[in-house]
C-alpha cells in the first residue's frame, strides 16, 4: 500500500486515526502494531512472516546482549550476522549468483528470489536497536509487541526515514499529542502528498519517454537529467515528509530525512543534507567504528570507499549503484584532500553549480540500468555522436513541461519558504494555509484517481 | 488567524474530510461501467486465502478503490483542468484540444508493431487467400490532417510506405485525399459515415466496382459525445451530431453476429454507452451483411477495425454479402472454421492506430 493511493488515504488512515484515537494511552501501541501488520500484509502477504522472523530474533539477540554483558560481542556478530544474512539473501543474491554465472562455461540454475518490501529500512532499524543495546546507549526493550511496533511502524516501515530506535525510545512509552502537533503532521503529509503526486509523479513521464525515444537530442538529455533529479528528490522526500507527518499524527516525532539538499555548497554538504537517516547511520555505524577521519590517509581513503561502496549497495542489487556509490565516495575523497580550500574560496553560486552538475550526473547513473545506456545518457549532455541540439519530441516535452520543472526547481530550493516567513506576506500564508492544503489534497487525489504511475522509488531499496 | 484556531481547523477539517469520504465511498452503490471513460468499472474483489496471499486481492482492491471513488468524474474533469490550465501542459493523457475538436497523440510510431501488423495481413493472405483479388487500405488518424501544429505526431509516410513494402502482392488503394479533417468527429477518433462518399468512390474504382449512383436518406440519430471527449474529461466543446446514411437497400438488409447468432438491422439502437455502435451493432469478430435486393452474387470479406463499420453499409450495393472480420477479436487461424474462402473480393482497411499497436491475432 502506497501512501499516495486512495486505499491508504480514504480507507486504511481515517480507520486507523479513528481507532487509535478512540483508544486508551495504554493499547494505542498495540492499535499501531496491528494496522502496520495489515498495512505489511497488504503489499507483502508472504514476507510479512520473514518480517515477524527477524523481530523474533532481534528480541531475542537484544535479550541475550543486555543479559549477558560478558557474551554480549559474540551475540552481536550473532544476531548481525543473520540480519545482514537475510539482506544478503533477499536483496542480493539474484545479482551475486548472476555476477558468478558471468564467469562460469556451466552457469549454475537459480530461483530468482523476490525482494520483499522495505527490507533494506526495517533491516537497519534492527540493526541500529542492537548495536546501541550493546553499547548501552538504548535499553533493551522487554516487551515483544513494543520492539514489533518500533520495527513495523507503518509510516516509517517500507521507505524509511531510518528511524532509530534511540529516536522513539521514550515515545513507545509515552506520546503527547495535540491539536498543534497533529495539524503539523497534516500539514507535512499533505505537502509530501503533493510533491509525490503532483512534481514527482508528472515528472516521471519525461524520463519514461525519454528512455522509449528515437528522437534524442542534446536538449532531451539535459531535460532528461534535469527531471530525473527532481523526480527522485520530489518522489523520496515526498515520501519521507508523508512519513514524518503521519508520525506526528499518531504522536511521534521523527528526525528530518532531507534539508534542502539542491543548495548545498558541497559533495559533503549535500550528504548531511540528503537523506539524512541513511548518511548518518552509516557515519555511526560503520565509519565512525572503522576509524573514520581521525586515520592515517590510507585508512581514511579506504574507509570512506567502504562506505560509499556498501552506500551504493544498500540502494540496489545492481552495478550502477555501485558505481554511483563509489562515484560519491571518489568525489568525497577529493573535496577533503584536496577541493575544500578552494571551494571556501569561490563564490556560493559557483560551488552551488558544481555540486548540482556533480549531483545530476549521479543520478543519470543512478537511474541507468546498463554502463552503456549510462555513458550514453552523461556523453548526451555534451552531445556526442553527432547528437542534434534539438528535436522535435525534446521540443514538445519541454514546452509540455516547462511549468513542471520551474516548480520543481523553485520547489527544491527554500525560496517559498524565505518569502513566507516575511512578516507581510506570512499574515496572509497564514490565512489561506488551510484553503492551500485543501487545494493540494483534492488535486493530489484528482491525479491519483486519475493516473495510474504511483510507485514510490524508493520501495524497491 | 490564530495558530490554535487554524491547528484544529486543519486537524479536524483533514479526519472530517478522511472519514466522511470513507463513509460515502462505502455507502454509495458501486457502478458497473463508466460512461465518460466507455469500459467496466472495477467491483470488489472475490476475497479467498489464495487471492489474499498471492495479491491479487490487493491488486484488485487499488484498482476498485480508485474506479469507484466518490465524484470520480468530477475529479477527472479537475485533473484535466489543472493539468491544462496549471500546469499548461500540452496534452492530458495524450488527449489534446485544438479549434474545437480532440485528438490523441498517437506517438512514437513503432516500426515493428507496424511490420507485425503487416506481416499479420500478409499471412492471412497467403494462407488463405492466394486466389482472391486482395486490396488494403489505410486509414489514417485524424492528427494526419491537422495542419500548423505542434503535437507529437507519428510520421506516417513512414508507416504507409512499410506496410507497401511488405505487403507489395496486394494492391494498395490511397484513400488519404479522398478525407480531410472535418470527415473526423470532433469528440472521437472515427470518421462520419456521411461523409464517405468520396472514400467510398475511390475504393469502387480501386476495386473496379460498379459505381452505383446510390442515393441516401440522411438521418439524425442525436448529440453524440466520442470516446475521447470522455476520456478528456474538461472540455467546453460541443456534442457532435451522429446520423446515418440509410436507403432501401440497407433497410433490407440482414446482419448475422456469429459470435451471438443473432440477426439483426445495419442500423439499430445500441444498448451500449457508445452511440457509434449504432453500426452494425458494435465491435464484434465476425459478423455478415447480407444484401435481400442485391442483383449480384459477389461477396466481400472485409478485414477491418471500427473505422468499417460505418463503411460497410455504403459498399453493400455492389455485393451479395460483405463478411466483416475483425483480427483484433477473431484468431486469423480460425476464420477457415466460420469462412468458406472462395472468390470474394477481398479488403483489409485498418486504422494507422491500430496498425501502429500491433492488435492483429
Amino acid at each position: 500500500m502506497v501512501f499516495s493511493s486512495i486505499t491508504f488515504l480514504f480507507y486504511f488512515l481515517p480507520i486507523v486515526l479513528v481507532i487509535y484515537y478512540i483508544t486508551p494511552n495504554k493499547y494505542k501501541n498495540i492499535v499501531l502494531l496491528i494496522s502496520s501488520l495489515i498495512f505489511y500484509f497488504y503489499g507483502e502477504p508472504t514476507y510479512v512472516l520473514l518480517m515477524f522472523f527477524s523481530i523474533v530474533i532481534t528480541y531475542l539477540f537484544g535479550m541475550l546482549i543486555s543479559y549477558y554483558p560478558k557474551q554480549k560481542k559474540i551475540f552481536l556478530i550473532l544476531s548481525l550476522f543473520i540480519s545482514v544474512g537475510l539482506l544478503v539473501y533477499f536483496k542480493y543474491f539474484n545479482f551475486i549468483m548472476e555476477n558468478i554465472n558471468l564467469w562460469l562455461a556451466h552457469k549454475i540454475d537459480f530461483v530468482y528470489v523476490a525482494l520483499p518490501i522495505g527490507i533494506s529500512f526495517y533491516t537497519f532499524q534492527m540493526i541500529s536497536y542492537l548495536i546501541d543495546v550493546y553499547r548501552g546507549q538504548a535499553k533493551v526493550q522487554k516487551n515483544i509487541l513494543k520492539l514489533a511496533m518500533y520495527v513495523s511502524l507503518f509510516p516509517q516501515l517500507i521507505a524509511g526515514p531510518i528511524v532509530r530506535y534511540t529516536t522513539i525510545e521514550q515515545q513507545i512509552e509515552n506520546r503527547e499529542y495535540s491539536a498543534e502537533k497533529f495539524a503539523l503532521g497534516v500539514r507535512r503529509f499533505i505537502i509530501g502528498l503533493g510533491k509525490k503526486v503532483l512534481i514527482a509523479n508528472v515528472l516521471a513521464n519525461i524520463s519514461t519517454n525519454f528512455l522509449a525515444s528515437n528522437d534524442l537530442s542534446v536538449l532531451y538529455y539535459w531535460m532528461y537529467a534535469v527531471t530525473i533529479t527532481l523526480q527522485i528528490y520530489f518522489d523520496f522526500s515526498g515520501y519521507s515528509d508523508m512519513a514524518i507527518g503521519l508520525g506526528k499524527m499518531f504522536g511521534f516525532e521523527f528526525l528530518e530525512n532531507f534539508n534542502y539538499p539542491y543548495i548545498a555548497i558541497s559533495i559533503t554538504d549535500f550528504w548531511r543534507r540528503w537523506h539524512i537517516s541513511l548518511s548518518s547511520w552509516f557515519r555511526d555505524y560503520i565509519y565512525i567504528p572503522l576509524g573514520g577521519n581521525r586515520v592515517n590517509i590510507f585508512k581514511f581513503i579506504r574507509n570512506i570507499l567502504i562506505v560509499w561502496f556498501l552506500t551504493g549497495l544498500w540502494h540496489g542489487a545492481a552495478w550502477n549503484f555501485i558505481i554511483w556509490g563509489l562515484y560519491f565516495g571518489i568525489l568525497l575523497i577529493l573535496e577533503k584532500l584536496v577541493l575544500s580550500k578552494f571551494l571556501q574560496k569561490i563564490p556560493k553560486f559557483i560551488t552551488r553549480l558544481y555540486t548540482l552538475l556533480i549531483v545530476m550526473i549521479s543520478f543519470v547513473i543512478f537511474n541507468g540500468e546498463e554502463t552503456k545506456q549510462i555513458l550514453q545518457n552523461i556523453g548526451g549532455l555534451i552531445g556526442i555522436n553527432n547528437i542534434p541540439l534539438l528535436s522535435q519530441e525534446s521540443i514538445y516535452y519541454f514546452k509540455s513541461y516547462f511549468i513542471v520543472i520551474l516548480i520543481g526547481i523553485i520547489g527544491a530550493t527554500p525560496i517559498v519558504k524565505n518569502i513566507v516567513i516575511n512578516k507581510k506576506i506570512y499574515k496572509i500564508a497564514n490565512i489561506i494555509e488551510p484553503i492551500f492544503l485543501l487545494f493540494v489534497l483534492v488535486i493530489s487525489t484528482s491525479y491519483i484517481v486519475d493516473g495510474s504511475f504511483n510507485p514510490f522509488l524508493y520501495f524497491r531499496f | 488567524m490564530k495558530h490554535k484556531i487554524k491547528d484544529k481547523i486543519i486537524s479536524i477539517g483533514f479526519a472530517t474530510i478522511l472519514i466522511t469520504v470513507f463513509i460515502i465511498n462505502i455507502i454509495v452503490k458501486d457502478k458497473t461501467i463508466s460512461n465518460t471513460e466507455r469500459r467496466k468499472l472495477a467491483q470488489f474483489p472475490e476475497i479467498t486465502i489464495k487471492k489474499l496471499f498471492n495479491g491479487d486481492v490487493s491488486n484488485k482492491l487499488e484498482n476498485y478503490a480508485t474506479d469507484q471513488f466518490l465524484a470520480r468524474d468530477y475529479l477527472r474533469e479537475l485533473k484535466s483542468f489543472y493539468n491544462t490550465n496549471i500546469y499548461r501542459q500540452k496534452d492530458n493523457n495524450k488527449l489534446f484540444e485544438k479549434d474545437g475538436a480532440i485528438y490523441k497523440i498517437e506517438y512514437p510510431l513503432n516500426i515493428n508493431n507496424i511490420i507485425k501488423s503487416a506481416e499479420k495481413i500478409k499471412e492471412v493472405q497467403e494462407k488463405y487467400l492466394k486466389n482472391n483479388q486482395v486490396y488494403y487500405a489505410i486509414i489514417p488518424d485524424k492528427t494526419y490532417y491537422l495542419k500548423n501544429d505542434d503535437h507529437l505526431k507519428i510520421d506516417y509516410q513512414t508507416l504507409k510506405q512499410t506496410i507497401k513494402n511488405k505487403l507489395k502482392n496486394m494492391k494498395y488503394i490511397d484513400i488519404w485525399n479522398s478525407l480531410n479533417l472535418e470527415d473526423f468527429y470532433k469528440t472521437d477518433l472515427h470518421w462520419k459515415q456521411e461523409k464517405l462518399q468520396n472514400t467510398v468512390s475511390v475504393i469502387q474504382k480501386s476495386m473496379n466496382l460498379e459505381q452505383i449512383p446510390t442515393k441516401y436518406n440522411k438521418i439524425e440519430i442525436g448529440d453524440f459525445y466520442g470516446a475521447y471527449y470522455g476520456q478528456l474529461a474538461a472540455t467546453n466543446i460541443l456534442a457532435d451530431k451522429l446520423y446515418i446514411l440509410n436507403n432501401e437497400t440497407i433497410e433490407n438488409c440482414i446482419t448475422y453476429n456469429y459470435e451471438t447468432n443473432k440477426t439483426a438491422k445495419v442500423y439499430e439502437n445500441p444498448n451500449t454507452a457508445d452511440k457509434y455502435d449504432i453500426y452494425l451493432s458494435g465491435a464484434t469478430p465476425l459478423i455478415s451483411i447480407e444484401n435481400r435486393d442485391a442483383s449480384t452474387q459477389k461477396e466481400l470479406l472485409l478485414f477491418r477495425d471500427s473505422f468499417g463499420s460505418s463503411l460497410a453499409p455504403l459498399l453493400i450495393e455492389n455485393y451479395k454479402k460483405i463478411t466483416l472480420i475483425d483480427l483484433r477479436y477473431i484468431s486469423s487461424t480460425l476464420l477457415d472454421q466460420y469462412i468458406n474462402f472462395n472468390n470474394q473480393d477481398v479488403l483489409f482497411i485498418y486504422s494507422s492506430l491500430v496498425l501502429n499497436q500491433n492488435i492483429l491475432k
